[in-house]
This record gives structure tokens, C-alpha cells and sequence, in this order.
């Protein structure tokens, strides 16, 4: 069985279920846009209508289970920690749901990300599995819609469940007390739903090794350690030479420099293409579009050009039309890092950055006031929703719990549900 | 995508003729299509949670085979063709883990779906969820027991090309997770199970993880003791791939033996059971060792030990031949760092060499229509990491993450 890098990354499941043209992701998109804004209507409108009957009989009882779990807003009036209390626009049986664009969608998850990088930052993830996590939201996202499930919400469980598939110490108690504000149940409610959307694929095949080997084999030719692989017939120290006579980039890692040791040369483009690799990759659809290598090899172009074209050509004869092929392709994913909003602001000014930052608030803040008046009314409360899933679930199956089990639970189920009910809230839990 | 059908499973459908990418998007496709119906039932089914009762569809749950602390067992075949069988694993959500989706079955589902190339590693068809919110494993059906239970019948008898056969597809089956950087960390013959074609599949990936990143610790407290390999007795926290080439040696001298090879009662005494054998290493031939965390508890003040003659291996593993032995040794070296890698292990003179290994069609086997279902209840009794003898140190499934 003959077994190349390139087999390996076409079984894997990144690249088959993973991987898009431009068009299939655009389309993929569009697709779960048009459905979620469908549903959405649909539910409002379904919600109006119950609520007119309500006003009209008072009485909605036929509701099952799992509806009424989901729309809290029927029973007893008040709203919930998700938001649209009050009488939002969903509430008002005049008006059409004005629902979020593809791009408005995007723009919501893709500061999602950000927000999740910065979260895992501050409860100390390592950067290979905040990028885990980031990836696993980005791919949520395919499939679903943030007017159905709220990012920050499934950021959450997201990070936890990228604990678990990375070995980064996943106890649930631990995480919770990290982030604060959150119970366990608020991490576990989405998780089923999550894996489901993430196509039980848990592997993200990421390109930070990758950088970290070229760097290491950079390091080798500067040396004069390395001997390159036919039908490249020069010997170490030419290389050597060859990369010590190399032109400095124009951009990237060495701006302000007329002079550099070959070491600080190296060392730069590693840092440059790193953090390009930990925050602007993660940020941008470069996953779906590109193998992890291609990745690695964008950044570093970014980082030192002259420096990359060189590394290649220490790989492929640049006269090639593999070169020219795989070069064009690098170029493009470069151009998708250095278009993008945390890539440019890293040349502005303090001033600038901070005028860019209260831009990017105010149309976070915009998106996300837009998005509480059309949210999915079914999928609002994560919690209830779950529990109302596994409600059904042994209802439906009648098996499963014994019947005093489940008349039990029952009875504890009401009594809870009426307490919450009183004025003075529900009794404390007994533990 | 240069991936012929016989050897991509991930297909669901059997016969299914679009590559992966495009049968996905066609899905899709028809889900959206199919999803103007808002009716309160179905139109609250998201596309993640359609896509999943597709899959749930194409599946025909069985009879019971059997059920124990981890996972529930039950036979199936594909909805489709009902001749394809399968063997449909019910993750139990456990009372004792409180924090969702287990370790265990993340570990499996995620291994299983990236190493889908290999004909020696157990095939997973699909996962899916059921409605009680259950995580539901499809894998392939294998209906003739697992080496343990192989080399333990004494009604079957077998020879030295049947071992070196067997041998060979367990090596492959290694090599393949480790180029694929996946240690598997829990090898023993009792995970070695056997297809109704007679090849060998390494199942239980619920151990398994990706090589560490340089530096960062992982637990020593892996892989069922009597294939724990010596640094990871003496507690090292760093290693690759060598530790699964330690527990692969002791499987084939299992299977030539006919017993288990290293047997000890605690992690201490196991290690002066490798000793016994190997002698003690020595800064020497390991340099570092004794630096690691339980060298003094175990080797400390013990005087000098050399390693057994070629004889006492000739003696005890008859049917392996010397090179046999020799690749053994070599699989078994102490210091993992000259230990043969998976990669080296195949390029040894002992797979070449006669006697040619036995074609798969003539490989004795016990399987017979209860083996499977004996198999699924044993299986499900055991803890991972324990041994079938009960002589368990309970190292099970607990894993520190090596943090604090």
C-alpha cells in the first residue's frame, strides 16, 4: 500500500466533507440562509396565531411537550435569558420579519470567531485548539443559521467540545467556573445538536506544524545542513549561499530593516506567518478552500516572499507547471488573509485601529439588534428545548423508564414548573 | 477524487455512485427541497438534524446482541441491500460522567472517521443520533470473535504461516494509524477482531489520540498492563508511536505462545517481569531513564540484571522462527527511542522470508453464529484497558490529561 501526504489529506474527513469551491460554499450558504428565514417566518407565524387563539379562548393546551418547552414566552408571559422579552417585533401580528442576509449572517458568525479566540486566550487554551474550536463553529454555520441558534451560545459549547476532542483537560466544572455566568446545563443542552451539525468529524487538520517544519528546514539550509532532493542538484552549501544572498520582502515580517542576520530573518517570517496562521486563517473561509499546506505556505509568502519562492524551489523545479499551478493558488489564499479586517489593521495607526474597532461595535450591535427581532421563536432556549427533546423521546418510546420512574418525574416536573410560576420564584434545589 | 469505491465506506449508501462532496451537497439539495413543509412536526427539524434521520433511515436495527457498562450492541443491515450486515454500538450515556458526550466516544468517532482507508482497522458506516439523544456507532460486522479468543480455543489448531499472516495484518494496521499520526494506545489481541473473510480488524479507538504536539505531556496511565510497554510503567509523559509497537510485539508473541507473554498482578511487579526478561536498563543502552518518575521505586537499588538468551526465546516462542525473534526482540527493545518503528517493523527480513504467511481464505478460524454475540457481551462486561482474566488495576478509562 503506498501511502503519499496527499492520500492521507484526501481521506480525511476535512477534505471530504469539508472542502468547497467558492461557488458550493456560496451556494451551501444561500441554501441554509433561505431555510432558516423560511422557519422563521413559519414559527412567528405559528407563534402570532396561538397567541391570537390564546387572547381569543384563553386556552392553548393542545400544544405538545416539546413546543411548549420551546416557547416559554406562552405560558407564563415573561421572557427568557435569550432575549426577545417584551414584546419584540415577532410578538406584533402586523409586521413581516425582516430577517438577517447571507452576509449579515456571516459578519455575526465570523465576529463569533473572534470573540471565541478571544475567549479561549483568557481561559488559557492552547492555540491548536482554539483553532479546533473555531473551525468547528465556522463548519456549524455551514448548516445552520445564527437566527436559529445564537452564536455566542453555541461558541460555548463549542470551545468544550473542542476541549474534548483535543485532550485540553475537559471537566465541565472547571470550564464553567472559567467562563462564569454559564451553568453546566447551558454547555451540555446544544451538544447532541452540535455533533450532529459538525457530521461526527472531529478532526480539523490543522497547518501550524506544518510552519513549524518549514521553519525548522529553513533553518537547516542556513545552516548548510540540508541536501535537497532530486532532481534539485545543488549541494547544501549552495543553498546556503542562495539563501543568504536572498532580497529582503518589500512586505511582511521586514518593513524598516536594511540589514538582518539570517536567524532574525527566519525567526520574523516564523512569528509573522504564525500569528497570520492563529488569527487571520481562522477568521477567513481559508479552511474550506484551501489544504492545510497551502495555508502554510500563504502565510509565509505573506511573511517573506523571496524567502517562500525560494523554499519551493528548493521542492519543485520553479520552471514547472506544478510551480506555476501551486503558486497561483498560494497568491490567492494570501490575497484572502491580507483583505482581511485583522490583517490590514495591524498597519494602521492607534487612532485608525480604534476608529476601525468602534465601527466594527456599532455594526456588531446593529446586526445583533436586527437579529433579536428575528430569531427562531422555536429555538430560543437551548435548555428547555433539550429537555423537552428527551421528554418526548421516553414519552414516544414508553420504554426506556419504568412508569413510576417516569410518573415521578412527572410530578417533580409540574411541581417545578408551577413553583416557577409563583411570585417568589421557585424554592431552592435541596443539594 | 482517486478514491476507488471498495475502499471508501464513508459512502452510506451502498452502490452510492457520487464522489463524497457531491452526494453531500445533493443531499442537501434534496432537504432543502423537501423542507417547504412547515407543519409544527417536521419544519422543526433543522438541516443538521434531517441529514441525521437520513442516516438513521438507511439503517435496520436487529436483534440484541448483548449490553454492559459502555455500550449496547444490537445486529442490523443497511435498509437497502438487506444482505449488508452490521453491528449498530449504543453509547450508554454513563451515570458517573456527568459532562455530556464521553471522552470515549468522541475518541472513537474520531479516529474511526479519518482512518477509513485501511482494510485492517475496523469500519465505522455512519454515526448517527438517535431520538432518546443516544450516540449510535454503525460498524462493520464482524462475526468470528477476536484473536484472544482464537489462540484460547484449543479445538482450533494453527501454524506458524497462519501466525506470521496474522501478524502481518496487525503491523499493517498500526503502521497505517501512526502514518496517520493516531496513536492507538490499546492494543492487546482482545481488540484484534476478525472479519467473516478471516482478515484481522483493530477495533476500540476509544484510547486513541493524535500524536502530542512536541512538549506537551500526555498520560503514562494508557494501554492494558500486560502490553504496557517500560517507559510508560516508569511514568514517562512523553512518547510516539513506540508504544503501540511494544503491545503489538507482545500480541504476536501471544498468538505463537498460545498465552498471555508478559504477566504480572501489579505496574510495579510488571516491571520486574519485563526486567526478568530484558533485563534492567541501563543509562547506557537508555540514556534518561533513569530520570523517569518511578526509576526509583522500581530499579533504584536493584543490582544489575542482564537480558535472557536467545535460547529462552527459542524455547519459549517455537514457532516464530529466528527472525521471527528477532523482529520480536527488536519490536521489544527497552529504550523506546531504538525500538523499531511501525514503519521499520514492516521492511524486516521476517515478512519476506519462508514460510510465505497463509493466504486469508485458509487461515483457521472458531467463528461460528454465537461467536459474535459471546464477543459483544464479553466486550461490553470488560472496562477498556482491563484484561479479560479480571486481574484489572481499574487504569480503565480514567486519564489525567497529564494538566496539573
Amino acid at each position: 500500500m503506498k501511502l503519499t501526504e496527499d492520500v492521507i489529506y484526501r481521506n480525511s474527513s476535512q477534505f471530504r466533507n469539508w472542502s468547497f469551491t467558492p461557488t458550493q460554499l456560496a451556494e451551501l450558504r444561500l441554501k441554509t440562509n433561505i431555510q432558516a428565514c423560511e422557519r422563521v417566518k413559519a414559527n412567528v407565524a405559528r407563534q402570532r396565531a396561538q397567541r391570537a387563539a390564546i387572547a381569543l379562548d384563553g386556552g392553548g393546551a393542545s400544544a405538545s411537550d416539546s413546543e411548549r418547552g420551546n416557547t416559554p414566552g406562552l405560558e407564563n408571559g415573561n421572557g427568557n435569558e435569550n432575549g426577545n422579552s417584551n414584546g419584540g417585533t415577532p410578538m406584533r401580528l402586523d409586521k413581516e420579519v425582516d430577517c438577517l442576509t447571507v452576509a449579515e449572517e456571516m459578519r455575526l458568525v465570523d465576529f463569533c470567531c473572534e470573540t471565541t479566540i478571544d475567549l479561549a486566550k483568557f481561559i488559557g487554551l492552547p492555540s491548536d485548539v482554539t483553532a479546533t474550536a473555531v473551525q468547528f463553529l465556522r463548519r456549524f454555520y455551514l448548516y445552520n443559521s445564527p437566527m436559529t441558534y445564537d452564536a455566542p451560545v453555541v461558541s460555548r459549547t463549542i470551545t468544550f467540545i473542542a476541549c474534548k476532542t483535543d485532550n485540553a483537560n475537559p471537566n465541565l466544572d472547571d470550564y464553567v467556573a472559567k467562563l462564569g455566568k454559564v451553568t453546566r446545563d447551558q454547555i451540555l443542552a446544544p451538544e447532541y445538536l452540535i455533533v450532529q451539525a459538525l457530521r461526527y468529524n472531529f478532526e480539523v487538520r490543522h497547518p501550524f506544524r506544518g510552519l513549524k517544519g518549514a521553519h525548522l528546514e529553513l533553518g537547516e539550509i542556513a545552516r548548510g545542513a540540508y541536501t535537497p532532493v532530486a532532481p534539485d542538484t545543488r549541494t547544501p552549501s549552495d543553498l546556503q549561499a542562495a539563501i543568504t544572498a536572498l532580497p529582503l520582502p518589500t512586505s511582511g515580517a521586514i518593513t524598516d530593516k536594511k540589514t538582518i542576520s539570517i536567524e532574525n530573518r527566519l525567526n520574523n517570517a516564523y512569528g509573522f506567518a504564525a500569528n497570520i496562521l492563529k488569527r487571520t486563517a481562522q477568521l477567513t473561509d481559508a479552511y474550506f478552500l484551501f489544504t492545510p499546506s497551502q495555508i502554510m505556505l500563504a502565510s509565509l509568502l505573506l511573511a517573506d516572499e523571496p524567502l517562500t519562492t525560494f523554499y519551493l524551489s528548493t521542492k519543485l523545479p520553479s520552471d514547472s507547471p506544478t510551480y506555476t499551478k501551486l503558486l497561483t493558488t498560494l497568491r490567492s489564499c494570501a490575497i484572502l488573509f491580507s483583505s482581511h479586517r485583522s490583517y490590514t489593521s495591524s498597519t494602521l495607526s492607534p487612532e485608525e485601529q480604534k476608529a476601525v474597532k468602534d465601527k466594527d461595535k456599532a455594526e456588531i450591535s446593529a446586526l445583533r439588534k436586527k437579529l433579536k427581532n428575528c430569531r427562531d421563536p422555536d429555538k430560543m432556549d437551548l435548555v428547555k428545548l433539550n429537555q423537552a427533546q428527551k421528554r418526548d423521546a421516553e414519552n414516544a418510546s414508553g420504554g426506556g423508564l419504568e412508569e413510576s420512574k417516569a410518573k415521578r418525574r412527572k410530578i417533580a416536573r409540574e411541581k417545578a414548573e408551577k413553583e416557577a410560576d409563583d411570585f417568589w420564584g421557585p424554592e431552592l434545589g435541596k443539594k | 477524487m482517486g478514491v476507488s469505491p471498495a475502499v471508501s465506506p464513508h459512502l452510506m449508501v451502498p452502490g452510492a455512485k457520487a464522489p463524497p462532496n457531491a452526494s453531500v451537497n445533493a443531499k442537501t439539495l434534496a432537504i432543502l427541497n423537501n423542507s417547504r413543509a412547515t407543519t409544527p412536526g417536521e419544519g422543526t427539524a433543522d438541516l443538521a438534524e434531517m441529514m441525521n434521520k437520513d442516516v438513521r433511515e438507511q439503517f435496520v436495527e436487529g436483534k440484541f446482541l448483548g449490553s454492559g457498562t459502555y455500550a449496547t450492541v444490537y445486529a442490523g443491515h443497511f435498509r437497502a441491500d438487506p444482505t449488508k450486515l452490521v453491528a449498530i454500538k449504543k453509547m450508554r450515556i454513563l451515570t458517573d460522567y456527568k459532562d455530556g458526550i464521553t471522552m470515549d466516544s468522541y475518541r472513537e468517532m474520531k479516529f474511526l472517521q479519518e482512518l477509513t482507508l485501511h482494510p485492517n482497522i475496523v469500519r465505522l458506516h455512519a454515526v448517527f443520533t438517535s431520538k432518546d439523544q443516544n450516540l449510535n456507532l454503525v460498524l462493520e460486522h464482524l462475526p468470528k470473535g477476536d484473536l484472544e479468543k482464537l489462540w484460547r480455543d484449543s479445538s482450533i489448531s494453527y501454524t506458524r504461516e497462519d501466525i506470521k499472516a496474522w501478524s502481518a495484518m496487525i503491523c499493517q494496521a498500526v503502521w497505517f494509524c501512526h502514518e496517520n499520526y493516531v496513536l492507538h494506545r490499546d492494543i492487546k489481541s482482545n481488540n484484534v477482531l476478525i472479519a467473516a473473510d478471516n482478515t484481522l480488524r483493530l477495533a476500540d479507538f476509544g484510547l486513541a489520540r493524535s500524536f502530542s504536539e512536541p512538549g506537551r505531556p500526555m498520560t503514562c496511565n494508557v494501554i492494558t498492563r500486560f502490553y504496557r510497554p517500560p517507559e510508560l510503567l516508569l511514568g514517562a509523559t512523553h512518547y510516539g508511536g513506540c508504544v503501540d509497537v511494544w503491545s503489538t510485539a507482545c500480541v504476536m508473541a501471544e498468538l505463537a505462545a498460545r498465552a498471555f507473554f508478559l504477566v504480572s498482578e501489579t505496574d510495579i511487579q510488571h516491571l520486574s517481569v519485563i526486567a526478568e526478561l530484558f533485563g534492567i536498563p541501563t543509562e547506557a543502552d537508555w540514556p534518561g531513564v533513569s530520570k523517569l518518575r518511578h526509576w526509583e521505586v522500581a530499579f533504584g537499588s536493584a543490582p544489575p540484571k542482564r537480558p535472557q538468551p536467545l535460547s529462552h526465546w527459542r524455547q519459549r516462542l517455537p514457532l516464530m522462527g529466528d527472525d521471527g525473534i528477532d523482529l520480536l526482540r527488536a519490536m521489544m527493545t527497552m529504550n523506546p527511542s531504538k525500538r523499531l518503528t511501525a514503519r521499520d517493523v514492516l521492511k524486516h527480513p521476517y515478512w519476506t522470508n519462508l514460510p510465505r504467511p497463509t493466504k486469508k481464505e485458509n487461515l483457521p478460524h472458531g467463528g461460528d453464529e454465537d461467536a459474535e454475540k459471546k464477543k459483544a457481551i464479553d466486550d461490553l462486561k470488560r472496562r477498556g484497558g482491563d484484561l479479560e482474566t479480571g486481574r484489572s488495576d481499574k487504569v480503565a478509562r480514567k486519564l489525567d490529561f497529564g494538566v496539573k
